[in-house]
């Protein structure tokens, strides 16, 4: 090679710009895909539901009349933590206190990932 | 001698096959291909839907005070109305074509007379049976009846037992066909 041709780099130039931005864009598009498969796994994976619909039923079971030989009250909340245990996995405990005329209400949900607590007063 | 001219020609060929490539690589990368890894996602919306079904079912009607269509179903044992009622609020559609989405529903509770045991009894089936195959996912909901349902077969001849209210959970597979 007696002599190296040097004209037009620029076009050269422009061309490895162009294919890097390509690529770099490439590779946001790649991810943006997989953000959405890794969303839909975090919401399944979240008890949502299980959390709202024990819950309630806590909440309800607080009303339940406890006297004569039914034992409402007694047979529903004992019902939730075992079945919350062997069915949904989760450990559900609760308890109330009444104070100067309300009555807290401590709910706590535990299925080894997600962990729960809320106090509700009434 | 091997000729030097022209190599600007050969570099702008390579880096237009890049851009070519890139250009390649991005309409395919984009044409969604559906994995086994992205079941996720109708998954995620099979179980939002499934459990605003059964919440759904589980309001009393107008929000007035008393028992719920659910509680009545498993009071009494229904599993056609549960079956007709679930069907109808998943399988809806806009337009005239219904969705294919197919269940199965359990009922859990513990046994009389000690609520020690727990007990699970398929309570209601749709149409097809779950195949191998089906990704289905579940959905559950609490209730309290006012009774233990009598289907469930160690009630009879413990009606002391039996009386008083219960809290029951409703577990629901539903998966589409």
């Amino acid at each position: 090679m007696a002599r190296l041709n040097d004209d037009a780099q620029w076009i050269v130039l422009m061309g490895f710009v162009v294919s890097f931005s390509l690529f770099f864009l490439a590779i946001v598009l790649n991810q943006s895909v997989v953000v959405g498969q890794t969303t839909a796994e975090a919401v399944s994976e979240f008890p949502k539901d299980d959390i709202r619909s024990v819950r309630d039923v806590i909440i309800q079971s607080v009303f339940l009349d406890d006297s004569g030989t039914t034992l409402n009250r007694t047979h529903v909340q004992n019902e939730i933590q075992r079945l919350s245990l062997s069915r949904q996995g989760s450990t559900v405990n609760f308890s109330s206190n009444a104070i100067a005329g309300y009555t807290n209400v401590y709910i706590h949900y535990n299925n080894g990932v997600t962990i729960y607590n809320e106090t509700w007063t009434y | 001698m091997v000729n030097s001219c022209g190599q600007l020609f050969t570099i702008e060929g390579i880096a237009a096959s890049l851009i070519i490539l890139m250009t390649a690589y991005i309409v395919v990368n984009n044409t969604s291909v559906y994995t086994p890894g992205d079941t996720h996602i109708s998954n995620m919306q099979l179980e939002v839907m499934g459990s605003d079904a059964l919440r759904m079912m589980d309001t009393s009607s107008n929000g007035t005070y008393g028992k719920t269509p659910l509680q009545t179903i498993i009071e009494q044992g229904d599993s056609d109305t549960f079956s007709t009622m679930f069907l109808n609020i998943v399988n809806n559609r806009t337009g005239t074509t219904r969705d294919t989405i197919q269940f199965r529903a359990n009922v859990t509770y513990l046994m009389q007379p000690d609520y020690q045991t727990v007990n699970s009894t398929i309570f209601s089936n749709s149409s097809q049976s779950l195949i191998e195959g089906d990704h289905a996912v579940r959905v559950s909901e609490w209730v309290i009846v006012d009774k233990t349902p009598k289907d469930f077969p160690e009630c009879p001849g413990m009606l002391s037992a039996c009386s008083g209210k219960h809290a029951v959970l409703v577990e629901v597979l539903l998966w589409r066909d």
